[in-house]
């Protein structure tokens, strides 16, 4: 084992205060959205995303007017252009993540000058780590009376927390302010990962409660894995004072544990994955904590894990005092699709039927909008178990049902339905999309891979998967109507082919791609990198392509246009009182690609959206989220940060930004004005976080 | 002089429609993006689990408005990820020519040429321009 070296830590402190913030320190407590401020990822520990904040409004959206702005080249060796942060604001100060060395910022909220940068170099660790780039920000902690610290997950998988007045590390949290994450974190029956070099990382801030800090895992993305005996998922829960670790939950179980034997033929001993990558929530008055769990390995193929896998893709209720598991739920059973569980499960307190219950609910890729007891685990509309369509795959035993919600209704397409879902501007663009479709397998929810055939079906179509439906960024949702506001993409048809993989490259049977192709290793977003990132990762040699990409058989486009009909992502808003979809509307405008193509220019087409998976704000009266794309014909070229009345979903307001929503925005007030934080980056924009705010009278 | 130089920054005279690279220049760029930027961006340039796709109307939309150069200096200091720099010039504008290629912008008789301010006097233009 190698025992990791951190060369430097710079951390660059300019100890000066403005009056807000002097003004908040008198008044102590717990910093909360009631204070104007933002003092979690999601607003508050119950994912609501949700502010009280209403100065910024219908009415004057439109004269918003960039504040601030803190460009994030620097923190690095190379600009970001995926700045994916949600920054925290406590006490008048912003903290978040920024560049591709992942540093801490902390800003005067007012100006965005800088009070401090905590930057830690960790050399190849970070170099190869599985989630690089800048991640999703930092978390607050504070005894109320002066003791505050943001704490953090540094590229190589590290706690830290700093002081949150100077940026310095708490000297009595672990060593120096340091919890090496990767001790403890094992792949087969218990074999410790490599310190340096051992895969595991995460892109999701800290969950702070109380005195406890609880941290979730993540890895590479599971496409084309190396091999099915990855590092074990877990969530860990820290002593926010000492580093102590408190618990463990395993979300593979052990022998003797609760769910050990739906691993079958002992797949658990050889299987990994099954992490906690997106936000986790906690219900501090009743102590339970919600995990969402993601998928093993491999995304596509279970031929190694024969058994409905817990806890993969469950959602898990937890003690936040002993980690024990109160309830678990299954959303998808042997899960080979990608599902994963993307987003923070949301508290809610609702009245259905006449009757109060303490939901939780859990937005998806799939659309699915799923509303339990949180106390009890227990549906609060039936979950139902239907038969699915089974794999032939050799060696892969899918589950032959699925639950199904019967409310909330899918809030986004799920599944491809054919012909009726295939892109009907013109009777020809139907007919070659049928044609180009017919080379696919196609059908219901829940299809399985295929073994792609270049003489026969291609691939097996899915919606959803990897960027479907609620992604990372999660929902919204307003206490006080019970209404949960969900971005989701529904356009993201993706063809699942699987094949098997080069000698030498895997012990898995079967990985993505199409045996009459060449084999290429699908590395996820951000892989390589990070600020050090020196040279390719070492891994088995790909052999170099015997000759050209095959041309697009049927391809998956028409005319240069997605095979799917718009709209390619809706917003909704979905009533927990009555489990429907009160409204729901296209998100964004008409990317320019629909607007100037050469067959669609003289037609009248209505608004029809913009792929992509984002996040949004809720205030007292308006879901606030940015365009994904560029677009140039009703505005400069760039993209548009909107508001939607939360009543009927209508647009009220659009301001301009640089380039897309690349991170979920927040807001605040200070010094009685209203802010709007959103990270912007892509195509040639590299990464930026901008406040709006209203003209001075 | 100056005054000239500056309306041309300011309205480059060619786009991505005017037979910018060659199909040999296109053809090298095939086999430098499958070593290179393919484990990410897909072997038909379709994207990857969350890396964009590099064809289509999302990407071109991306681009719309900008120049060569600036998708050219975009690749040049950013990829690929894993070791930012290290392709030659002469390779990034390769690259450049096999995504132009590969969404059907026309070939011609030169090849794209390897310096930024050359490229940034080359518009990107997602749609054909109507002819005249």
């Amino acid at each position: 084992m190698h025992q990791s070296t951190i060369q430097t830590t710079l951390v660059l402190p300019i100890v000066l205060f403005s009056a807000a913030a002097a003004a908040w320190g008198q008044s102590g407590g717990q910093p909360s959205t009631k204070n104007g401020e933002w003092p979690h990822y999601t607003a508050d520990l119950k994912g609501t995303k949700y502010s009280p904040l209403d100065q910024i409004n219908a009415s004057n959206f439109n004269k918003l007017e960039v504040a601030w702005r803190f460009k994030t080249d620097s923190f690095g060796t190379h600009p970001e252009y995926k700045l994916e942060g949600t920054p925290l604001m406590v006490k008048g100060v912003i903290y978040t993540t920024a560049g591709t060395r992942r540093d801490v910022v902390a800003l005067d909220a007012k100006t965005g000058e800088i009070n401090w940068v905590y930057s830690l170099r960790e050399g190849k660790r970070a170099a190869i780590a599985p989630r690089q780039l800048s991640g999703r920000g930092v978390s607050y902690w504070t005894d109320g009376r002066g003791d505050d610290r943001v704490v953090f997950v540094t590229t190589g998988y590290r706690l830290v927390e700093l002081n949150a007045h100077n940026g310095q590390p708490i000297g009595g949290f672990g060593k120096d302010g340091i919890v090496d994450l990767k001790a403890g974190m094992v792949t087969g029956t218990g074999q410790q990962i490599d310190l340096e070099i051992g895969e595991a990382g995460l892109h999701s801030t800290p969950l702070v409660v109380k005195d406890v800090v609880i941290v979730g895992s993540s890895f590479k993305e599971g496409m084309t894995v190396v091999t099915h005996n990855n590092t074990k998922g877990l969530v860990r829960a820290y002593d926010v004072h000492t580093g102590k670790l408190l618990w463990t939950f395993n979300t593979i179980p052990r022998p003797g544990e609760f769910g050990n034997d739906t691993w079958e033929n002992n797949s658990w001993a050889s299987n990994g994955n099954t992490g906690v990558w997106t936000q986790m929530t906690v219900d501090e008055d009743l102590g339970l904590v919600y995990l969402p769990v993601e998928t093993p390995t491999s995304d596509y193929y279970g031929g190694e894990r024969p058994g409905n896998n817990l806890f993969a893709e469950s959602l898990v209720c937890v003690d936040l005092k002993t980690g024990k598991r109160k309830w678990h739920y299954q959303i998808v059973h042997h899960p080979i699709w990608d599902y994963d569980l993307s987003s923070a499960p949301i508290l809610a307190d609702v009245n259905v039927d006449g009757k109060a219950i303490k939901a939780v609910a859990l937005p998806s890729k799939e659309a699915f909008l799923y509303v339990f007891d949180r106390v009890t685990g227990q549906p609060v509309w039936p979950i139902e178990e239907r038969p699915v369509p089974q794999s032939d795959v050799p060696g892969e035993k899918t589950s032959p049902t699925q639950p199904f919600p019967t409310k909330p209704p899918a809030y986004a397409r799920n599944f491809m339905k054919v012909p009726d879902d295939l892109i009907d501007f013109t009777p020809e663009m139907r007919a070659q999309a049928r044609d180009n479709i017919s080379r696919y397998k196609t059908g219901p929810m829940f299809l399985p891979p295929i073994v792609g055939d270049p003489k026969g079906l291609l691939a097996a179509i899915n919606l959803g998967n990897a960027s479907g439906g609620t992604n990372w960024p999660g929902a919204g949702y307003d206490p006080e109507t019970h209404i949960v506001y969900a971005q989701a993409n529904q356009s993201a048809v993706t063809p699942i082919s699987m094949r098997i993989p080069p000698a030498g490259f895997s012990d898995i049977r079967y990985v993505m791609g199409r045996n009459d192709t060449d084999f290429v290793v699908a590395e996820g977003p951000g892989f390589g990198t990070a600020a050090d990132a020196p040279q390719r990762p070492a891994r088995p040699a790909r052999p170099a392509p015997a000759r050209p990409a095959a041309p697009q058989v049927g391809g998956l486009t028409v005319d240069g246009l997605s095979i799917i009909k718009p709209p390619y992502a809706v917003i909704s808003a979905i009533n927990l009182d009555r489990g429907d979809i009160q409204w729901q509307v296209p998100y964004g405008e008409t990317p320019d690609a629909i607007r100037n193509h050469h067959i669609l220019k003289d037609m009248n087409i209505p608004n029809t959206g913009q792929p992509g998976s984002v996040g949004l704000v809720v205030t007292k009266t308006l879901v606030i989220l940015g365009d994904s794309q560029v677009t140039s014909v009703t505005h400069p070229r760039g993209a548009m940060l909107r508001a939607y009345d939360k009543a009927t979903g209508k647009e009220v307001g659009a301001v301009y930004m640089p380039a897309p929503q690349s991170g979920s925005p927040m807001t605040y007030m200070v010094d009685a004005k209203q802010y709007i934080v959103v990270a912007v980056s892509g195509g040639a924009y590299s990464g930026e976080y901008i406040a709006y705010s209203l003209p001075s009278e | 002089m100056g005054l000239l130089v500056l309306i041309a920054r300011a309205e480059p005279s060619r786009s991505v429609w005017d037979g910018v690279y060659t199909p040999e220049q296109a053809s090298r760029g095939q086999a430098a993006y499958a070593e290179d930027c393919a484990s990410c961006h897909g072997l038909a340039l379709n994207g990857g689990e969350s890396a964009p796709p590099l064809m289509g109307g999302e990407f071109l939309s991306n681009w719309n408005g900008l120049t060569v150069g600036d998708l050219f200096d975009r690749i040049r200091t950013s990829m690929p990820a894993d070791s930012p720099g290290r392709l030659k010039r002469e390779r990034v504008a390769d690259i450049l020519a096999q995504i132009l290629a590969v969404n059907q912008f026309p070939a011609g008789s030169i090849e794209l040429a390897h310096q930024s301010e050359v490229l940034k006097e080359i518009r990107f233009e997602a749609a054909r321009p109507e002819r005249k």
